[in-house]
């Protein structure tokens, strides 16, 4: 029986011993600034309070501050907040930039001072191809579709999927290669065919990716980059 | 993958019990084989449903199982293999930009899904080639849903019963004592999964003075693909299914008496699909009585 204890002893201590370690997974994508409430016209003689976001450098909204530039202010002022000032007829260009412990980013857009303030024509339909990034089969073509309710994600009748992983969920991302962050649209229940998902409280312009992931076990399966 | 735990547990260390036991030779009445051991796998890669090797968060299955056969004749002898203390993780998933977690690890303890057979010796003890067929009844007691997705597994909750034939002889050269074996059973799953044929090939020899048995092994289960899944499945308590492998591998069994011995062993499945593309290992102490 001595033997049987010096095993148990082992087992116990081999057990105790196999303790969670650290899977590293390579995260980074490249931060963007982006200013959310575009107009592309405003009247000469008022103010606009500009907005902006700043999606770091694993795709998350990151609260920094910035500073707001116009190429010229005798015809565009813009203050440090973001309230631009329309003084004479004229287009510039405005820049957003987002400070940060490690560098500055930017996004630049031009604006028209002219007769009556007009806002940006809002994106109706955006378009991407989802691609395996495994060994599991995953391609299709989609459509992402404003609506004046919830966007509608159209996949298209060439869309094949693999049915061997259990809990395949699909995401809208900013990170392809992470769920941190993302919005959980729902569980993949059509592995091939047209099919419709839809989403609700979320801006077209929002995310960047659409993200195939098997939630239980955390491996990713495919994305596609949303144009 | 966590379907592959299961698999992986009850194949590979399974099987690797039979290394001086088992196969075609019922235990003669009144005498038995017990072992004690440790049987472990890590692995971060698995074999997808298309057989090629993917990455997947590291998982840790660890098992301290007993085994044992007892002759209640010379013909029917009962087999137990009961993982007694079983342990399975998953690895923190972390940032490699920022370092920060993003999905913490977990793990769960608790008891394995154990298996009792009936053996019985189609022939009878002493006989040049030793046949006997086995009934292996897989009861569910491991947790098959741990942890917040429910995705760690000490058993697949399901109730198999596995019929197997096994044939082994054994024969000298010189002065070494070999032996081989093979074994086929057809193992029927309930709960949607898959049956399976599996099979196994043993060749040993008693090296050393008699001293040592080294073992090559070979084992595999096909899947008759007639599970469910995902597509099939209405909800996610039906894990990865339809798994099927190849593996090879070895054992070497050092007796300190006629009574007790010591022995590790190693296994790595060669082929498969929906499971694991590490090798697994064993170390164990045994008795005969």
């Amino acid at each position: 029986m001595k033997n049987f204890q010096w095993l148990l002893y082992l087992s116990m201590i081999g057990l105790l011993s196999s303790c969670i370690g650290d899977d590293i997974i390579n995260d980074e994508v490249d931060p963007i600034v982006r200013v959310v409430n575009l107009i592309d016209t405003l009247q000469v003689g008022t103010d606009y309070q500009f907005e902006a976001s700043f999606l770091n450098n694993i795709g998350l909204n990151e609260d920094v501050p910035f500073d707001w530039s116009s190429s010229d202010p005798s015809i565009i002022a813009i203050s440090p907040t973001g309230i631009a000032s329309a003084i004479t007829a004229g287009q510039v260009s405005i820049t957003a930039t987002a400070t940060t412990d490690e560098d500055t980013y930017d996004q630049t857009f031009s604006l028209i001072a002219g007769a009556s303030t007009s806002e940006v024509e809002e994106t109706s339909v955006r378009t991407g191809t989802i691609s395996t990034t495994s060994s599991y089969e995953l391609t299709g073509e989609f459509n992402i579709t404003n609506t004046d309710g919830p966007l509608l994600i159209d996949i298209g009748e060439d869309y094949r999927a693999s049915s061997a992983l259990p809990g395949l969920f699909v995401y809208l991302s900013n990170n392809p290669n992470s769920i941190s962050g993302a919005k959980e649209i729902a569980e993949v229940k059509v592995f091939s065919g047209a099919h419709q998902y839809t989403v609700t409280g979320v801006d077209i312009n929002k995310y960047n990716y659409l993200l195939y992931y098997c939630k239980p076990f955390n491996v990713k399966v495919g994305d596609g980059k949303i144009d | 993958m966590t379907r592959l735990h299961i698999i992986t547990i009850f194949l590979f260390s399974l099987l690797s019990s039979s290394i001086i036991a088992g196969g075609g030779w019922p235990q003669p009445k009144g005498k038995g084989y017990f072992k004690l051991s440790e049987w472990w796998l890590i692995s971060d890669q698995h074999y997808t449903d298309s057989g090629l090797i993917d990455p997947n968060i590291t998982t840790g299955i660890f098992n301290t199982s007993i085994y044992a056969e007892y002759g209640f004749s010379d013909r029917l002898t009962g087999v137990l293999y009961f993982p007694f203390l079983s342990r399975t993780y998953n690895n923190n998933i972390v940032s490699g930009t920022t370092g920060e977690v993003l999905t913490p690890g977990e793990a769960i303890n608790g008891l394995g899904d154990t298996d009792i057979s009936l053996k019985y010796g189609l022939t009878g003890q002493g006989a040049k080639v030793a046949i006997a067929t086995t009934l292996t009844l897989g009861l569910p007691l491991g947790n098959d849903s741990g942890g917040s997705q429910g995705n760690l597994q000490l058993g697949d909750g399901e109730f198999n019963q596995m019929i197997a034939i096994d044939a082994g002889t054994g024969w000298s050269l010189g002065n070494t004592p070999f032996f081989a074996n093979a074994g086929l059973g057809f193992n029927n799953r309930t709960k949607d999964f898959s049956d399976e044929i599996r099979y196994s090939f043993e060749l040993g020899a008693n090296l050393f003075n008699k001293k040592v048995w080294a073992i090559g092994r070979l084992t595999g289960t096909e899947s008759l693909k007639n599970g469910a899944t995902a597509e099939t499945a209405n909800s996610t308590s039906i894990f990865a299914n339809n798994s099927e492998f190849l593996s090879i591998g070895g054992e070497i069994a050092y007796n300190f008496n006629e009574k007790w011995g010591v022995s590790i062993g190693a296994a790595s499945a060669i082929r498969g699909e929906i499971i694991f593309a590490s090798p697994s290992y064993t170390f164990g102490v045994f008795t005969r009585i």
